[in-house]
Formats: structure tokens, C-alpha cells, sequence
């Protein structure tokens, strides 16, 4: 169905495309390391589903060795590499890169949620093209322009994409806040003002606004998001100037791993016993010095106007 | 250099003092010069050519301080130093900097005594050698503890803060690790990969930015972050709507054309399930709370119809009893009202008495079918007229107690079959409907839960 519209479309409006002008070729390779749980698994499920230009690969089995991934990309034809490592079955890294030559950048993900979890009501087309909605945020700084790129290419389809679908039903929203990148699917939906849907369930506190509709009088729809998912965060860590490996061009410094912040707490809770033992520790010399102890400590000198001392 | 050692021997024999004199003459020199020009030398400078010059290309080199820079401006015309490439403090070439710079304080603070000394400690060495020697020495010191010191300030080390309390750290943010931010680096990365947009129509690439940063007071207020990435893609989408409008992009899907979905029809069922699950869920839970307050309430509706019941048995119970009393004892109360209901009553009872005249004593006593009451009036009469035993009254009462103790225990008469139906009774048919002897003819009692629900 998609191949004969293609041909259609193609021929009505194809020449429009000039000749000479150069395709972008954008295929990503998506995997991830082993130990992944179930929601890791499934977030890439959902992204694969969510970029027709993907190649979904077995799971990468080293965690050291990462421009081995290059080459895998090579074997298959991937100019991007979208690598999740997970460590210790609970913390994800998301690693970004453009195969041969970099940069690549690693991000920290959480908040995970996936799409099978989050029961939203939105849907879209299994190959459209998404828009990429971008907060001004990434303008400002050198090193969340780079990530602003590299999302564009990743995530964005480019139009000839093989497995691409030919409408705009979806769009991905990238947010700065807090010094983290949050990602959203929205669903596009459309209703006529008339007879006004109200399908958005989650989105219920966002009425949607009318916009006017510009080609051959048709009639003007309201335009309304409706969440897909998944929903996650991420924060940037490293990027480094080539694909896997090369100098470090930049390192976020207020990035605390998540292994500091788990023995931070574990410390917070040892510490509270070594307060308390040493509070009663210091107590107890402190009773020793004032004589009140039974054993040790410093004894009390004996008052020689004492009767005991007197009478003797 | 020029120096033979022959001559620094001889200068060592005389000493210091010449040195000094040489040194302080100099000095005078430079702030002669200091007073033509406005910037000024230090003393330091002013002995050889050769380590002005060395001084200098340090001072070039490096984008000193305010003063310093103007300084050499108006020094020697030389062009100012580089203005920092760096946009970032926090930039790994920033501590050669901070190096450098305290080396040119320490240019400037140089006393003359210090060098001096330094001087006699190096004779062998040509003076401007041993002069710039010394300082590079000094430098060096001072740099390592330079290199410490913004670290001090900025960073706590890691080992220092595990050792606090958990309560204490909670604002201490940890920076063990050096900061690299290489923005030139970044950039070329960015020149590197980055796709010709201008030169690529809109639909090629599909990606907006926002014109204004999008701001998010509270990152944990999950509302108000949410409503924020919403306005940022609903905005994105309109716009994106008119670019590819205007390039004739294919928009909306047809109502017509069918394809694979991100959601397969199974999850989407499964979504609308736990959607249906969930309003029926809380219609049930709405409706048991409206039946628990209903049921609250009826109870008080209850309890408040038996009271009222309750007092209005207690009402007319007070009346009957008031009307017994009046009957008997003279007139006890004198509203109108009561005199009103006295004498309906009055003439409601009239006739019967008028019915039972006639009859013997034996039946007045045995029809307990017209009531108690009268019956009781007929045997206070009798007992009155058959003697006085117990000391009545002039009009046929018995006295007080005899009528307390007769209300007391009952008086006299047989109290078996009082309740019994009689002739007249049973020939009296006003209660009698026949409508309530048909099958299902008299509506039948509600039960309790819709009696209470009724009322």
C-alpha cells in the first residue's frame, strides 16, 4: 500500500525533486549490550518501531572493546550508531554516533518509561516521518548544538528511507531542563471544530487551538497532540571527537554517576551508626573523667578532711 | 657576557655596594621614565636589554591582567595581547594562564633586596642571565602553588566531603573531575557532520527550534513541565504544517489509507480495556459513595420520624390525660382551645352514655368493647352511689388515694376477655373495607430500605 502511493505521489509531484541535488542518507544502527532488563529491551523495541531507517542488531557482547561497533556499522551500511549499555542490570547508558569518523556522545537515560507501560491512547503510522521539535536551548551552547545535530540525523527519517511512510503524524519533542534532555512522542491528531473529539484523555488540561488551514478551502482543522511515548532523560556525559574512541572534546562536570549516588546513600546510612557509636563512646569517657564510672576512668581523690581519712 | 671574570671578581671584592648604587641609579632612571610616560617599568626591568625584551615576549604571550595590559600598550607600542580565544573559564588553558600571570606579579613585586642576594649567589653568571634565572626559580616555586590553589577554592576534594555527615553534604556537589569543554573543538565536530540546511528544503530535515527558550520553573512540578513540552511541539507542528504546506508535502493521512501502526490493534485494545476499566472504576467507586451517604442520611431521617412519632404519641397522650383530669376534677386548664376539643369530645361520648343509660349496671361493666375509659367513669359512679367507704367526696368521687390506687392497680371487674369482641364490637363495621379482602387489593408495605428512601 505505502510502495503504491510512493509510485503515485512520486509521479504526481516528483518533479519537483531537482536532479543533481544530493540524497541524505541517514541509517542508524541500534543495539544494545548485554544485561539490559526487559524495559531496557523494550524502549529499544519502541524505537526501533519509531525509526523505519533502523537496523536492530544482536546484543554487543563488550562493554571495553566499543569501536568494534564501528565496524559493525560498516558491515552494515550504518552511518549512525545508537549503542544502550547497561551496567549492573539497572543503569542505562545511551551511547550516539556517527560511525566512521565521531563525534560520539554518551549519555546517562532514566526515568524510563515505555510505551507498553504507559497506556497512552496515541498512536501513529509505523514508518512516517517524524518532526523534530527542538528547544532553543540548543543553540546556545557548543556542545548541545553537537547533540542537537546528531539527534537531527538519528532520529529524523530522511525522505528516502526505504521502509518511510509518506505522511506527518508524529512529532518528537526535545527539551533542556534541569541540564537534562527530555524526549516526548506526541501523536498529531486532527479534528474537525465541529464536531470536536475529545481523544485526548492524558492531555485533557491542553485544549487544542485552531489553525488555519491554507490549501484549496478545505476546512480548517483544530491541531491537538495526543503522547505516544516512550518518555525518557537524558544527560550528557562525554563527547568524544571520534566514533568510540578519540580525545575527550567535552565532559560534564555536574554529572554524578548513579554508583555515587547509590554508595552516598549506603555511606549516609553506615555513617548514622558510626555517629552513634562514637557519641556513646565519648559519653562514656566523659563519665570516666567526671569519676562516675565503676571501672576505669579517673578515680576520685580522696578528701583528706574525710571522716574515713580522720578516724582511720 | 660581557662581564669578564676577572671584572665580576673585582665587583665582588667591592661588593654589594656598587651593585646597589648601579641598581638604585637604575631605578631612579625608570621612574624618571615612569613620570614621562604614564605606564612605568619596574626596576627589575631596566637592567638589560636582553631580559626586558624576555620579560616582554612573556607579557606578549600572555593575556595578562587590566593594569598590565595597558601598561605594554603604552609601553612600547607593541599590539595587544590576544583577547582570550577562550569563552569559558573553566578551559584546561586557563591555569597556564593563572601561571603566567603570577608570573608577572611577581615580576613587579620584586624587591631590590631579594635580588640583590640573588645576585651575589649567581657571580659567575652574567647578570641579566642570572637576573632572569632567578625569576624563571621563583616562578616556578609560585606556580606550584598557583596550580593548587583555584582547585582549593572551587573543588572539594572527594575524600574531604566522605568524611562529613550525610547532613552536611546535601548542598556540597562533588567535582572530582576536571571539566573539559573544548567549544572549538566542538564546533569543528558540529562543521564536521552537520547537514547543508540551507541549501535543503524544509520537508528534507523536518526539525524546528523554538524562538524562545522553552522555561521550566520546577522540573518536579510534573503538570506544568508536561503543558510546557506540550506548547513546545504544538507550537513546532503548526509551524512545521505551513513549511510543508507551502512545499506541497503530503500532511494528514487519508481516512482511507490503512497501514502497520506503532501500536499494534492487540496493545491498542489492551489501552482501551484498562481506559474502560479505569471509568468504570470510578463511576462504581462514585456510586458506592453516593450510596454510603444516602444511607447515612436515611438513617437520620429515621431516627428523626421516630422521634416525631414518638412525641406525637407523647402529645396526645398528654391530652387524653389532661382530659381525664378535667373530666374529673373541675376545670384545670381555661384556654379556648381546649374547650373546643372538650366539648367535641363531650358530644362524641354523649351518645353512648345516652346508649348505656338504659342498660343494667352488669352490662355497662362487661362491654369493654366502647373502651376502658368510660367503663372506668361508669364503676368510679357506681362505687360512688353504693357507699361512701372510702370517704369521697359530696358529688360521688372517691377520695384522692382511693383514685391514685385505682389508677394504680386497676379497679374491680373481671380483666380477662377485656379485649375480646362483644356484640357491639363485632357488629360495628367501620373499619371494615372490602377492598383490603381482595387478593392483592390493599397496596402492600413497602420494605424498609425504600420506606426509609421515601420518606
Amino acid at each position: 500500500m505505502a510502495a503504491v502511493y510512493k509510485t503515485l505521489s512520486s509521479s504526481s509531484n516528483g518533479d519537483k525533486v531537482p536532479a543533481g541535488e544530493k540524497k541524505i542518507r541517514q541509517r542508524v544502527l541500534m543495539l544494545s549490550s548485554r544485561g539490559t532488563t526487559y524495559r531496557h529491551r523494550h524502549l529499544l523495541q519502541d524505537l526501533y518501531s519509531l525509526m523505519p531507517h533502523s537496523r536492530k542488531e544482536a546484543k554487543f557482547d563488550s562493554k571495553s572493546k566499543l569501536h568494534q561497533l564501528n565496524e559493525l556499522a560498516e558491515l552494515y551500511n550504518c552511518n549512525n550508531v545508537l549503542f544502550f549499555e547497561a551496567r549492573k542490570g539497572q543503569d542505562l547508558y545511551a551511547w550516539m554516533s556517527k560511525a566512521p569518523n565521531g563525534p560520539t556522545v554518551k549519555f546517562h537515560l532514566q526515568n524510563l518509561h515505555t510505551m507498553e507501560e504507559l497506556n497512552f491512547i496515541g498512536n501513529c503510522l509505523k514508518g512516517s516521518r517524524p518532526l523534530l521539535s527542538f528547544d532553543a536551548a540548543f543553540e546556545k551552547q557548543a556542545h548541545l548544538r553537537v547533540i542537537k545535530e546528531l539527534f537531527t540525523q538519528i532520529f529524523g527519517v530522511p525522505k528516502t528511507a526505504r521502509k518511510v511512510k509518506p505522511f506527518v503524524d508524529h512529532v518528537m519533542g526535545f527539551t533542556i531542563a534541569d541540564g537534562k534532555i527530555w524526549i516526548r512522542v506526541y501523536q498529531i491528531s486532527e479534528t474537525e471544530p465541529g464536531k470536536k473529539k475529545t481523544a485526548n484523555g492524558e492531555e485533557a488540561d491542553a485544549e487544542p487551538v485552531p489553525t488555519p488551514k491554507k490549501s484549496k478551502g478545505k476546512p480548517e482543522f483544530d491541531v491537538s497532540l495526543v503522547e505516544i511515548g516512550p518518555r525518557f532523560v537524558l544527560t550528557p556525559i562525554v563527547i568524544q571527537e571520534a566514533s568510540f574512541g578519540g580525545p575527550i572534546i567535552y565532559e560534564n562536570k555536574e554529572f554524578v554517576s548513579p554508583n555515587q549516588i547509590r554508595s552516598d546513600l549506603r555511606r549516609g546510612k553506615a555513617g548514622k551508626y558510626n555517629r552513634r557509636t562514637e557519641e556513646t563512646m565519648e559519653a562514656k569517657i566523659r563519665r570516666g573523667d567526671l569519676g562516675l564510672n565503676s571501672h576505669g576512668g579517673r578515680k576520685n581523690e580522696k578528701d583528706p578532711l574525710s571522716d574515713k581519712v580522720l578516724f582511720a | 657576557m660581557a662581564k669578564s671574570k676577572l671584572l665580576s671578581a673585582l665587583d665582588n671584592e667591592k661588593g654589594r655596594n656598587f651593585k646597589l648604587e648601579k641598581q638604585r641609579k637604575q631605578e631612579k632612571e625608570a621612574r624618571k621614565r615612569k613620570a614621562k610616560h604614564i605606564s612605568a617599568e619596574d626596576g627589575n626591568d631596566g637592567e638589560e636589554d636582553d631580559g626586558v625584551s624576555l620579560a616582554e615576549e612573556v607579557e606578549a604571550a600572555v593575556n595578562g591582567q587590566a593594569k598590565k595590559e595597558k601598561k605594554k600598550d603604552k609601553k612600547k607600542g607593541l599590539k595587544p595581547a590576544p583577547a582570550p580565544a577562550v569563552e569559558e573559564p573553566e578551559w584546561e588553558t586557563d591555569e597556564s594562564d593563572e601561571e603566567i600571570d603570577s608570573e608577572d606579579e611577581l615580576d613587579d613585586d620584586d624587591d631590590i633586596p631579594d635580588r640583590a642576594a640573588l645576585d651575589l649567589s649567581r657571580l659567575e653568571d652574567s647578570d641579566s642571565e642570572g637576573m632572569f634565572d632567578s625569576d624563571e626559580e621563583e616562578e616556578g616555586e609560585e606556580d606550584d602553588d598557583e596550580e593548587e590553589d583555584p582547585e582549593a577554592e572551587d573543588d572539594i576534594p572527594l575524600s574531604d566531603i566522605e568524611s562529613l555527615a550525610s547532613e552536611d553534604k546535601g548542598d556540597i556537589i562533588p567535582h572530582q573531575r576536571l571539566t573539559i569543554n573544548n567549544t572549538a573543538a566542538l564546533t569543528a565536530a558540529l562543521n564536521r557532520i552537520s547537514l547543508p540546511y540551507s541549501k535543503l528544503a524544509f520537508s528534507e530535515y523536518q526539525s524546528i527550534t523554538t524562538d524562545e527558550p522553552v522555561d521550566i520553573p520546577d522540573v518536579e512540578d510534573d503538570l506544568n513541565r508536561e503543558l510546557a513540552f506540550y506548547k513546545q511541539s504544538l507550537s513546532a507542528v503548526k509551524e512545521a504544517r505551513q513549511q510543508l504546506k507551502k512545499e506541497g508535502v503530503p500532511w494528514s493521512r487519508p481516512v482511507d489509507y490503512f497501514a502497520e501502526m506503532v501500536k499494534s490493534d492487540e496493545h491498542m485494545g489492551k489501552i482501551k480495556a484498562k481506559l474502560v476499566d479505569d471509568a468504570a472504576g470510578k463511576k462504581a467507586s462514585a456510586e458506592a459513595r453516593k450510596q454510603r451517604d444516602l444511607k447515612k442520611f436515611g438513617k437520620q431521617v429515621q431516627v428523626a420520624k421516630l422521634q416525631e412519632r414518638a412525641k406525637e404519641k407523647r402529645d396526645t397522650l398528654e391530652k387524653i390525660s389532661l382530659l381525664k383530669r378535667k373530666r374529673q376534677g373541675a376545670d384545670v386548664t381555661t384556654t379556648n382551645e381546649e374547650d373546643l376539643f372538650d366539648v367535641e369530645l363531650d358530644k362524641a361520648e354523649k351518645p353512648t352514655k345516652d346508649q348505656r343509660g338504659p342498660k343494667p349496671k352488669s352490662a355497662g361493666a362487661s362491654s369493654g368493647g366502647t373502651g376502658r375509659r368510660s367503663s372506668m367513669g361508669g364503676s368510679g359512679k357506681r362505687k360512688a352511689s353504693s357507699g361512701d367507704r372510702d370517704g369521697g367526696d359530696d358529688d360521688g368521687k372517691p377520695n384522692f388515694k382511693r383514685q391514685k390506687k385505682d389508677s394504680k392497680y386497676g379497679f374491680g371487674g373481671k380483666k380477662r376477655h377485656a379485649k375480646s369482641n362483644d356484640a357491639i364490637s363485632s357488629a360495628d363495621g367501620r373499619g371494615f373495607s372490602a377492598k383490603k379482602m381482595k387478593a392483592g387489593g390493599a397496596h402492600k408495605r413497602l420494605g424498609k430500605d425504600r420506606r426509609a428512601k421515601r420518606n
